[in-house]
This record gives structure tokens, sequence and C-alpha cells, in this order.
């Protein structure tokens, strides 16, 4: 079954191309929509979210055309890539009301709202200020609102950016439940490796069109051949690197503010690595784990190369 | 997420408004915003209390322009100084053409418009809790002033035109927030434009003889004042000279086809426009 369906769609920002004749044609499960930064992914994401109309083509979502077609969305979750809320709301209050939009009653809402909100793990910090949350926690609770209404197709825009490795891990594997479930889910991201461990069914996007698609193993093997660069924040950024320096892939190491930048011949083996010593708690806490685009950059210019 | 549960019917344009309103409302009135405005309608009330402290020392008689003045008159004076000329335009210009524009600036549409409700009910539901967040602060700032100024013996002559000067303020903070609504919702630079509107459009369309005034807002709302328009300066006297004021029945008939105008042409732009967020 297609989830999404685009054909010849375009879009222009006055002169400008954000999309750039895409059709495309995106199966139930779970697809990861890949490509560096400024590549066409946000507004690829827009189109098929309704936020934009297309300058040219048209999109499906589920079925149907999704510009002014708002009882679509009792269908569909989406987590947004902004880190925007309203912060004087807590998390619960803001799940509660946006899931209150879904046309739910008052009690209803809340109900699958404290549901959502188990789900990703964040009933202790509920009643909380959105405001006093980590980057971690704010993912999920975004994460949360999109889900509180069960929605058929999810569609996650870098979901997993700024969490911590175990939180990184608990939600895909989170996210590969709720596709075992039923659900479909669309997942934006400039990290490969991020996009593997849920789907190895991907759309590739590169200058506003769709360079590949489907099981592209291959991209997986170009990847290994360029240096992959790790940002790690920890208060033990000296202790970290010494253990990380022993693994075979490891390339390099530089010390940053608030933490280390690392190059890795061995992406798989290196993320398993750290998300291992966050969980083992020797180098306290290990706060967030970022990827730059430059990565992907290169097995794109490489792509293109070749 | 295992049994996928029956959808619920999707709100109607009505129910979604009220969604909208309820989750507004108590992100409106607790924003700078309004603490702004509690503090800009706090200064007519402290004047006022110092109006009373000085009238009650009995010390010195108030005086406008050299003449004697009583409560009820300051009080008329103070509704067309601070609120009608200040206030209520003002409110609706910052606060109506921030029921978008602070969505998209916070970047917080996206979670209003990728919902099953239209997104016209989005900018209702706007625009309703301006009109509760801003009568629950101004109105009681009036009645406060009114108690303040006005002796009780005489609040028996005076209650009707006070009740009308509630209704007047009411309304013409209904018509410029609906207004501004339009504006912020069709417009890349709202707050610029409302501004230039108010003070710069509305002060001379007003002074101009001829017909342009009816191109004002101002010119319906002060069509209502059951208080004489005070000479407090070149443009107030001009303004005064030229009034021709319309009966109050046109004048409310005409504010409430702005509202409802404005209102409706505000929820066409925002189901057409795109609204591009910054990452």
């Amino acid at each position: 079954m297609t989830i999404v369906a685009t054909e010849h769609l375009s879009k222009w920002y006055g002169q400008v191309s954000g999309l750039n004749d895409v059709t495309v044609s995106v199966p139930s499960g779970i697809t990861g929509l890949l490509g560096p930064n400024g590549a066409g992914k946000s507004t690829f994401m827009k189109l098929i979210t309704g936020q934009l109309r297309p300058s040219k083509g048209q999109v499906r979502v589920l079925g149907e055309p999704i510009w002014d077609n708002p009882k679509l969305y009792q269908r569909i979750g989406f987590c947004p890539e902004q880190d925007a809320f309203y912060d004087r709301m807590t998390g619960r209050e803001w799940v509660t009301a946006l899931t209150g939009l879904q046309g739910f009653d008052e009690r209803t809402a809340a109900d699958a709202a404290a549901r959502a909100i188990e789900a990703v793990e964040l009933t202790e910090a509920a009643d909380r200020k959105i405001g006093s949350y980590s980057k971690g926690m704010r993912q999920r609770i975004k994460l949360a609102q999109a889900i509180a209404h069960e929605p058929e197709l999810l569609i996650l825009d870098e979901p997993l950016s700024g969490m911590d490795p175990l939180m990184r891990r608990r939600t895909v594997k989170q996210i590969k439940e709720w596709a075992r479930g039923g659900t479909s889910v669309l997942v934006s991201s400039h990290i490969l490796h991020e996009v593997e461990s849920m789907t190895s069914n991907i759309l590739l996007v590169n200058n506003g069109r769709i360079v590949a698609e489907g099981d592209v193993h291959q991209i997986r093997d170009l990847i290994d051949e360029h240096p992959h660069t790790v940002s790690i924040r920890t208060t033990q950024a000296h202790a970290v690197a010494r253990e990380l320096l022993a693994d075979e892939g490891v390339v390099s190491v530089r010390f940053e503010p608030g933490g280390l930048v690392v190059e890795t011949g061995r992406p798989d083996a290196f993320y398993a690595r750290v998300t291992d010593l966050a969980a083992s708690g020797r180098f306290g806490p290990i706060s967030e784990i970022t990827s730059p685009d430059d990565n992907l950059q290169a097995v794109f210019q490489y792509l293109v190369k070749t | 997420m295992s049994a996928r549960p029956a959808l619920p019917a999707p709100p109607t344009f009505t129910a979604g408004a009220a969604r909208v309103f309820g989750l507004s409302l108590g992100e409106m009135l607790w924003s700078r915003r309004t603490v702004f405005l509690v503090l800009v309608t706090g200064a007519p009330v402290f004047l006022a209390l110092v109006a009373r402290i000085v009238q009650g020392s009995g010390v010195v008689p108030l005086r406008v322009n050299g003449a004697a003045v009583d409560g009820g008159s300051i009080f008329g004076m103070m509704i067309w100084v601070f609120f009608l000329r200040f206030i209520v335009p003002v409110l609706g210009v910052f606060y109506g053409t921030a029921l978008i524009a602070d969505e998209v600036e916070d970047r917080t549409l996206t979670y209003l418009f990728t919902r099953p409700i239209r997104r016209g009910a989005v900018l209702v539901g706007k625009y309703l809790a301006y009109i509760v967040c801003t009568t629950l602060v101004v109105l009681p700032s009036v009645v406060l002033v009114y108690f303040l100024l006005v002796p009780l013996g005489q609040v028996g002559r005076t209650f009707l035109a006070f009740a009308a000067d509630l209704g007047l303020l009411a309304l013409g903070l209904a018509a410029y927030g609906a207004l501004f609504a339009l504006v912020g919702a069709a417009l890349k630079r709202p707050l610029v434009s409302g501004l230039v509107f108010v003070f710069g459009w509305e002060q001379i369309a007003l002074i101009v003889p001829g017909y342009l005034k009816r191109f004002t807002v101002a010119h319906y709302v002060q069509g209502l004042v059951p208080h004489a328009m005070p000479s407090d300066g070149v443009a107030a006297v001009l303004q005064s000279v030229l009034r021709d004021n319309p009966p109050a029945a046109v004048c409310v008939l005409v504010l409430a086809g702005i509202v409802v105008t404005t209102l409706w042409l505000g929820v066409r732009a925002v189901e057409s426009r795109e609204y591009v967020l910054d990452q």
C-alpha cells in the first residue's frame, strides 16, 4: 500500500527551488528520508504534511490530497523538527490540548495524552513546565503529541536530534514497535546510521531531488569509506576519549568545550560502543551525541562523481 | 499503538475555534504582552487615584484649562484621552496583528495547522481569546477609574453613560482586533502596517473635511461616546470642529460589519496563505 505518492512535485520559494520534479511512491512500513541539511527534506516534509502548497505537481497522502484537507490529519501524526512549544504549559497540558484538537472529548484526550506520555517515558516529568525540559525530553514530548491520537501514518522530522544515546536506542525501538503495530512511519534524518537502525527502505534526497530510493545497501558500503564525524557532549571528555581510542575504527579525536569530536571509519560499531558507555555510567552522563551532515555530504559528492 | 480506536468526528469550525480558544486564552493571559497591557491600563487608574486624593483633600479644586471640573467630567476626558485614542487602538494593533504572527515567530503554528480543524478556526479561536483577554484587563480598569472619580451620589445619574462607555470600548476592541487580525493574517509586516493605520491614516482622515473619516474605525467608535470631546491639542480641536457624528445605531452596525467582514477576510487569508517557518 502506498502511503505517500507525489507526481512531478516541485516547490519554489520565489526564484529558489526547494524541491524539483519529484515523483515518488512511499510504501507502508518504515521509510527513511535521508539527506544533508538544505537538500530539500524539510520542504518535502512540509509538502506532505500540507503546510506548503505545491508550486507544481501533486501530493497524495493515504490516498487523498493533503493541502486544504484538514480531516486527513485525524489519520496523521506529525513531529516537526523545530524545537518550539508553549513553554508555560506542562507536558501533560500541552499534549492533552493538542490531542483535544483531534476531535476527542476532554476526558478521552487526557487519557490518550497520558498513554502517549507513558510511551515516550515522560510520565514522571509530565506535570512539569515544558520550559524546564532538557532537549531530549522536549523531543520526546513532541513525539507524544504526534502519537497520542494513534495515527495510521507518523511523519517524524529529525526525531532523534538532541537525545542521549540511551534514549535514542529506546526511541528507535519504540518507532519499530509502532511500525509492527501497523503504523506507517516516514522519518527524516541527515544521519544514515540513525535511519538504518530503523529501516533499510530509504529515500535519498539531494539538491531538491530524490537521487535514490529503495533498499540502498550500497550507500551503506559507501559510508564506511568516508570517516564519520560524531560529536559527544560529556563532562569527562578525556576519559571517554581514552576509552574510545582503544577502538579499531576511531581515526581521530578532537576536544572542544563540553565534550569531544571523534572521527570513525566504523560508525555502526562506534555508536553501539558509545551507547554501552552511556549505559554503564562509568564516565558520568553522556548527554548528547550529534553528527554533522558533512558525513552524508561526502557520500553525496562521491555519488555525483560516479 | 495496538488496537486503533474509532476516529471521532472531526471538529466542526465552531468546535475547532472553541478548542483553539481554550488553548490560547491561558497563553495570552500570562504573556509578556498582557503584563504590558496591565501596566498601560494601570496608568489611568493611578491618575484617577491621585485625582481622588486631591479632590478628597478639598485643598485644591480639580481644574482643567483653568475651569473647575467634577469627577464625572474627568472620567469622560479619561475615556477619550486614554482609552479611545490610545489603549483600544494600540491593543487592537499589538494583539490583533500577533494572533497568527506570534505562532509563526514562535514556530508553534505547525501544531495547530496539522490538526483536523480548519485553519480559519485557528484564527477565530485566537481572536475570541483576544477579546476575552483584553476586555478582562481593560474593562476592570475603566470600572476602577469610574468609581474613583465619580462621587457615589452621581452614580445613578451617570450610570447609563458609564455602561455605554463599557460597551463602546468592548466594541472598539472587537473592531480593531478583527481588522488587525486580517492585517496579521494577510501581510508580512503587520505591526508596522497597523501602527501606520492607527497613528497615521486615522489621525489624518479624522481632520480632513469630507468623507475620508468614514474609512476609519475611530470615526464610528467616537460616534458612540456620550462625553464631550476634549480640546487638548490642535488635532483634537480640528477633529471636534470637523466631527459629524453618525447616529449611534449606524455606528454599532458599521462596527459590527467591520468585525464580521474583516474576520471573514482574515479566515480566507489564513486558509489560502502558506506560512514558511524558520527551522
